[in-house]
C-alpha cells in the first residue's frame, strides 16, 4: 500500500490559503472580534451582581420566580467564586458562536429538508465536523485568525454546527405531508409553505437543536481556551494542568451553572416561541396548582422594564466610577506605554517568569499583555508575529520540534536558567532507593511501574529507549503513560498514603517544594545532558523592542530565586499570579533595577 | 361543455414516464411496466363532470384514485392528457397561475382533516381566504359563515386538537367553503370517522349540495358510501377507469367481474329504486288471462310508488299485499308495476358480469328511466 502523502497536501493547502487569502481571514477575524468584543463589553459592563440580577429576571420572564431566584443563586455563586470576568467571557463566545451558528445552521437545515441531494451531500461534512477532534483545526485556526477567541470561536461554530443543520432539517421533514399537500392545496406559495406552515410545525424540533447548539458550543469552551479563546475554559484548562483541583471544581461548577442557564432558559424560550408550546404550557400550569407564586411570571413588558433598569443603573454605575484601570508606571517610562504581549503554557517556571516580567515591564512603562496558550498554538503565534515573548523554550531536545519547524520565524533570546534535568523521583520515605540502579530487583515493591506522564513527550522517550535498557529494568518495569496531571495526581495520592512510587519528574518542578522527593541519581548518565530554559521571541523582536531585548538577553535565574517564586505563586492562588509576582518583587528589592537597567533608574 | 373535462389522462412514476405512456397506448399492461421499475398509478383516465353533480371516484387502496384526484388540481403533474375546468387547461398553466385557480377555483377535503394545528378552528377555517389576500375583518366574517354552514358556530376559538374527528373534519370542510371554489376535491373525506358520524357527515354534504350545488369529486373506497353520494360514479381497477355511469348502472350492469364482486356486499334495497326495477304496465294489464285496466292495477295496487323510492320502502307494501305495486310519474299516470317476485330477485340475483339475466331483462327499463 502506498504511503499517501495528504498531510503533506493540506499543510501546503494552508500556507498557500495563508499566503493568498490572508485579507479574507484578517476581515473575517476583525468581523468576529468585533461581534466578540461588543458582546463582552455589554455583558461584563454591569456589575456582576446587577448583571446576575438581569439574568434573573430574564429567567423569572421566561420560567418563573422560582428560576430567577435559582438563576441570581447561581451567578451570585460564580461571582464568589472570582470568576465572574471568565464568566462572562465564556458567555459572549457561547453566545456569539451559537448565533454564527444558527445563521449558517438554520437555512442549511431547511435546504437539506427540501433537496435530497443538498442532504446527502451535507450529511458526511457534517460528520467530518461533529468528530474531528477540534485540535486538529485548532491550530490552522491560530495561523489563520491569530490567538485569541477567534480560533476558538471557529472550533466551536464547527463543532457545534451539526445538531443545529440536523434538527432543523429532521423538524422540516417530520411535518404531517398531508399539512405540507393542504398548504399547497390552497394555492400556498412555497416560501409561504415554508413560513406559515412547515416553520411553525417545525420549530420545537428546531429549538431543541438550538438547545444542542449552545449545549456542544459550551461543552467547546475548554478546548478553546488552550488556543487562547480566554473565560472559564482557560481556568478550568489552567486547573487541570497545575492540579488545582479546588479551582478546576471551581471553574467546573461555573460552567456548569452557565450550562443549565442556557439549557433552561433556551428550552423555555423553545416554548414561548412556538404556538404549539405556549399551548402546552398554558395547559400545564392551568393543571398544576399551590405554590402558585413560584410560576408567577411577569409579563414581557414587565420583564422588559426590569432589565432596562437595571441595565440603566449599571450604566449609572459604571459612568460614576469612572476608569480608575489607568496604571502610572513607576519607574522610569522606557515603554512609553507600548504595548508588549507575553504568552506562556500553564508550566510553572512559565508562569512565573512571564509575570515577573509583566511587573517588571510595566514598571518601565509597557503595557504588558498576557496570555496562556498550549504550547502548539503559542509558538505558532509566535512565529506568525501575533505574540511577542515567550520565557519557557526547553531547549535544545523538549521544544525542538517547534524550534525546527519556525526557527526562521523566531528569535532566540538565550538562556535565562539552567540546566535542567529529567529524572525518576522516589518519595524520600522510600528507603534505599537511591539511584537508578537501586531500582533493580525491587519491582515488586513499586507493583512493576513507573508513572510517566505523555507518550509524546520527549523524556518518555528518553525513558523507553535508553534509561529503561541501560539500567536493565526492561521487563521488570513497565513505563505508564498518561498524562502530567495524572502522574502528579497519583503522586499525590501515593504520598498520602505512604506507598512506594516511581515517577518521572523534571528540574525545575514545584513538586520538590511541595513533597519531599528524591531524584535518582543517574551515574551512567543515561538521561543525557541538561536542557537550559530560553527565552524565544518573535522575529522582529529585535527591532520593535531593543530595550527588552537587551535586558531578557542579559536575563538570568537562579533556581533558589526560581523556586522562592514559584512558591510565593503558588500560595498566592490561582488569579492572583501578578500580584504574587510582585510580592515577591517586593521581597526581593533592587531587582527590576538589575534585571532591566535603564538611565535614571537606580535611585 | 361539462364543467370539469379530463381527457386521456396518465400518470407514470418512475424513469422515463413518457416511454412508459408509449407503450401504455400501445397496449402494455401495468404488470409489464412494474417490471422495469416504473408505476403506473392512472392510465388513460377520460371522464365529464357536471356542474352541481356529485361525481365519486370509488377503488380500492392502490388503484390510483387518489393520484388521479391530486392530478385535478395540479397537486401532481399528469405525464400525459389534459384537464380543463371551465374549459381552461389547467395542465397548461404556469406554476403562478396553478397556484391562483387553486386559491379561488378549487378546494380540498382531505382524509384525516390536515387542519393546521398552531391554528384556531377560524384561522384554520379562514386559511384559503388567508393565501387568497383577504384583508382580516372580511376573511374572519367569511370564515365564520362557513363555519356555521357546517354546525361548528361557537367553536371559533377553539384548536383542532379539542374537536371530535368528525368535527375537525366539520372544519376541513368549512375551509374548503370558504373560499367559494366552485370545484369541490374530497379525497376519502369521510374514511377516517366512525360509521355514524360518517353518515351524519354524508347527510349534511347532501344536504349543503343541495343549497349550495357545487361541483364535487368525491373520492372513496367505500361502495355504499359511493352510491348514497354519487350522481355519477367511476370505478378504478389498476389505475384504470373500468366503469361510469349511475348508482344503478353499477349496480344493475357491472361492467365486468371485478365490478361485480364489487357490489357484491351493497345493500341493494337501499340503492336500487322501483324505477329501476318495474316491469311495463303491460304486464300486469294481463294477468291469467284476464284484461284489466290501469286504473284496476292502481286501485289493486297496496301502494303507489315513484321511480326514485328505493326498494327497501316496498317491504312494508309487500307484507300486506301480493298485488304488483304501482310505479307512477308526477302526473299520476301508470308507468310500471313491482311484483313480489321480481323484487326478490333483483334482491337475491347477485350479478355475475354483464351476461346477468337481470341485467339483461331490466336494461329496458333502465334506459327509459335515465
Amino acid at each position: 500500500m502506498p504511503r499517501i502523502n495528504l498531510g503533506d497536501g493540506v499543510e501546503s493547502a494552508v500556507d498557500w490559503l495563508q499566503n493568498h487569502l490572508g485579507w479574507l481571514f484578517d476581515f473575517i477575524n476583525t468581523v468576529l472580534t468585533g461581534m466578540y468584543d461588543g458582546v463582552e463589553t455589554v455583558l461584563g459592563a454591569p456589575h456582576a451582581l446587577l448583571m446576575a440580577g438581569i439574568l434573573a429576571v430574564v429567567a423569572c420572564w421566561l420560567r418563573g420566580l422560582l428560576a430567577g431566584v435559582c438563576t441570581f443563586a447561581g451567578m451570585a455563586l460564580i461571582d464568589s467564586f472570582g470568576l465572574w470576568d471568565e464568566a462572562m467571557a465564556t458567555l459572549s463566545l457561547v453566545l456569539v458562536a451559537s448565533v454564527i451558528t444558527l445563521l449558517a445552521a438554520v437555512p442549511l437545515g431547511i435546504w437539506a429538508a427540501r433537496s435530497r441531494t443538498v442532504s446527502g451531500v451535507l450529511r458526511p461534512v457534517l460528520d467530518v465536523m461533529q468528530t474531528m477532534p477540534a485540535f486538529v483545526y485548532l491550530i490552522p485556526g491560530v495561523m489563520f485568525f491569530s490567538i485569541g477567541p477567534i480560533p476558538g470561536l471557529i472550533a466551536t461554530i464547527v463543532f457545534s454546527m451539526p445538531p443545529g443543520v440536523r434538527m432543523t432539517e429532521l423538524g422540516i421533514r417530520q411535518v404531517d405531508g398531508e399539512l405540507v399537500e393542504a398548504a399547497r392545496a390552497f394555492g400556498t406559495t412555497p416560501r409561504d409553505t415554508l413560513t406559515r406552515v412547515q416553520l411553525p410545525l417545525a420549530l420545537p424540533t428546531i429549538m431543541a437543536g438550538v438547545n444542542q447548539v449552545i449545549m456542544l458550543a459550551l461543552s467547546m469552551v475548554v478546548i478553546a481556551g488552550m488556543a487562547g479563546a480566554g473565560g472559564l475554559g482557560e481556568s478550568v484548562y489552567a486547573a487541570v494542568t497545575q492540579v488545582q483541583i479546588g479551582g478546576g471544581v471551581e471553574s467546573g461548577l461555573a460552567v456548569v451553572v452557565l450550562a443549565m442557564y442556557l439549557d433552561r432558559m433556551t428550552g423555555a424560550l423553545g416554548q414561548r416561541v412556538s404556538p404549539i408550546g405556549r399551548r402546552a404550557a398554558a395547559k400545564a400550569a392551568a393543571s398544576v396548582r399551590g405554590l402558585a407564586f413560584l410560576r408567577y411570571r411577569p409579563g414581557a413588558a414587565v420583564a422588559t422594564v426590569g432589565v432596562v433598569v437595571l441595565a440603566l443603573v449599571a450604566g449609572g454605575m459604571n459612568l460614576t466610577h469612572g476608569d480608575d484601570r489607568e496604571t502610572t508606571a513607576s519607574g522610569p517610562n522606557v515603554g512609553q506605554g507600548k504595548q508588549i504581549k507575553l504568552g506562556y503554557f500553564p508550566w510553572d517556571e512559565a508562569v512565573a517568569s512571564t509575570y515577573l516580567w509583566q511587573n517588571i515591564l510595566e514598571d518601565r512603562g509597557y503595557k504588558p499583555t498576557v496570555q496562556q496558550l498550549d504550547p502548539g498554538p503559542l509558538y505558532t503565534a509566535l512565529a506568525q508575529g501575533q505574540m511577542d515573548v515567550q520565557f519557557d523554550s526547553w531547549l535544545p531536545t523538549t521544544h525542538k520540534q517547534y524550534m525546527d519547524r519556525y526557527r526562521d520565524k523566531l528569535t532566540d533570546l538565550g538562556a535565562w536558567y539552567g540546566p535542567t534535568s529529567l529524572e525518576l523521583a522516589v518519595p524520600e520515605y522510600v528507603k534505599g532507593v537511591d539511584s537508578l540502579e537501586d531500582l533493580k530487583g525491587k519491582g515488586g515493591q513499586f507493583g512493576g511501574k513507573i508513572v510517566g506522564i505523555e507518550s509524546s513527550a520527549g523524556m518518555m522517550g528518553t525513558l523507553n529507549d535508553k534509561v529503561m535498557g541501560e539500567y536493565g529494568l526492561d521487563g521488570e518495569y513497565k513505563v505508564l503513560s498518561s498524562s502530567t496531571s495524572s502522574m502528579l495526581a497519583g503522586l499525590d495520592r501515593a504520598y498520602k498514603k505512604q506507598e512506594p512510587i516511581v515517577t518521572t519528574l523534571w528540574s525545575p518542578h514545584w513538586a520538590y517544594g511541595k513533597y519531599k522527593l528524591k531524584k535518582l541519581k543517574d551515574p551512567k548518565g543515561a538521561w543525557g545532558k541538561g536542557e537550559e530554559i530560553h527565552a524565544v521571541a518573535k522575529k522582529d523582536f529585535g527591532s520593535d523592542f531593543p530595550d527588552v531585548t537587551r535586558w531578557l538577553k542579559k536575563f538570568k535565574m537562579s533556581e533558589k530565586d526560581l523556586a522562592s517564586l514559584e512558591v510565593e505563586i503558588q500560595n498566592g492562588g490561582k488569579g492572583k499570579e501578578k500580584e504574587s509576582a510582585r510580592r515577591w518583587m517586593d521581597k526581593n528589592p533592587g531587582l527590576v533595577d538589575k534585571l532591566a537597567p535603564a538611565a535614571g533608574a537606580a535611585s | 361543455m361539462s364543467r370539469l373535462h379530463v381527457e386521456h389522462l396518465y400518470k407514470v412514476f418512475g424513469r422515463r414516464p413518457e416511454a412508459a405512456v408509449k407503450r401504455l397506448e400501445s397496449g402494455a399492461d401495468r404488470d409489464e411496466l412494474r417490471a422495469d421499475g416504473t408505476t403506473a398509478a392512472v392510465i388513460d383516465a377520460s371522464f365529464d363532470v357536471e356542474a352541481g353533480q356529485i361525481f365519486v371516484v370509488m377503488g380500492l387502496s392502490g388503484s390510483g384514485k387518489s393520484t388521479l384526484l391530486r392530478m385535478l388540481n395540479g397537486l401532481l403533474e399528469p405525464t400525459a392528457g389534459r384537464v380543463l375546468f371551465d374549459g381552461q387547461d389547467l395542465t397548461a398553466l404556469p406554476p403562478a397561475e396553478l397556484r391562483s385557480v387553486r386559491s379561488r377555483k378549487i378546494s380540498m377535503v382531505f382524509q384525516h382533516f390536515a387542519l393546521f394545528p398552531h391554528r384556531s378552528v377560524l384561522e384554520n377555517a379562514a386559511y384559503g381566504l388567508e393565501v387568497q389576500g383577504v384583508p382580516r375583518a372580511e376573511r374572519e366574517r367569511r370564515a365564520t359563515e362557513a363555519l356555521e354552514l357546517t354546525g361548528l358556530k361557537g367553536w371559533e376559538t377553539s384548536w383542532p386538537d379539542e374537536l371530535s374527528g368528525g368535527m375537525q373534519q366539520r372544519v376541513g370542510l368549512a375551509r374548503a367553503l370558504a373560499t367559494d371554489a366552485d370545484l369541490l376535491l374530497m379525497d376519502e373525506s369521510f374514511s377516517a370517522l366512525d360509521p355514524l358520524i360518517r353518515r351524519d357527515m354524508q347527510d349534511q354534504l347532501l344536504e349543503l349540495q343541495t343549497r349550495l350545488k357545487k361541483t364535487i369529486v368525491f373520492i372513496t373506497h367505500d361502495l355504499n358510501e359511493a352510491m348514497r353520494l354519487g350522481d355519477r360514479i367511476a370505478v378504478m381497477r389498476d389505475g384504470r377507469i373500468v366503469q361510469n355511469g349511475t348508482a344503478e348502472d353499477i349496480l344493475v350492469r357491472p361492467a365486468n367481474d371485478y365490478v361485480a364482486s364489487f357490489i357484491q356486499d351493497v345493500d341493494r334495497s337501499r340503492v336500487l329504486t322501483a324505477g329501476s326495477i318495474m316491469d311495463e304496465p303491460g304486464s300486469a294489464l294481463a294477468v291469467d288471462g284476464t284484461a284489466r285496466t290501469a286504473q284496476d292495477v292502481l286501485d289493486a295496487a297496496p301502494a303507489t310508488v315513484d321511480a326514485d323510492t328505493p326498494v327497501a320502502e316496498l317491504f312494508t307494501p309487500f307484507s300486506h299485499s301480493g298485488d304488483a305495486v304501482a310505479v307512477t310519474d308526477a302526473d299520476g299516470t301508470l308507468t310500471g308495476v313491482v311484483t313480489r317476485d321480481r323484487m326478490l330477485a333483483a334482491l337475491g340475483d347477485q350479478p355475475r358480469g354483464p351476461e346477468a339475466p337481470l341485467a339483461k331483462e331490466s336494461e329496458r327499463e333502465v334506459t327509459a328511466d335515465a
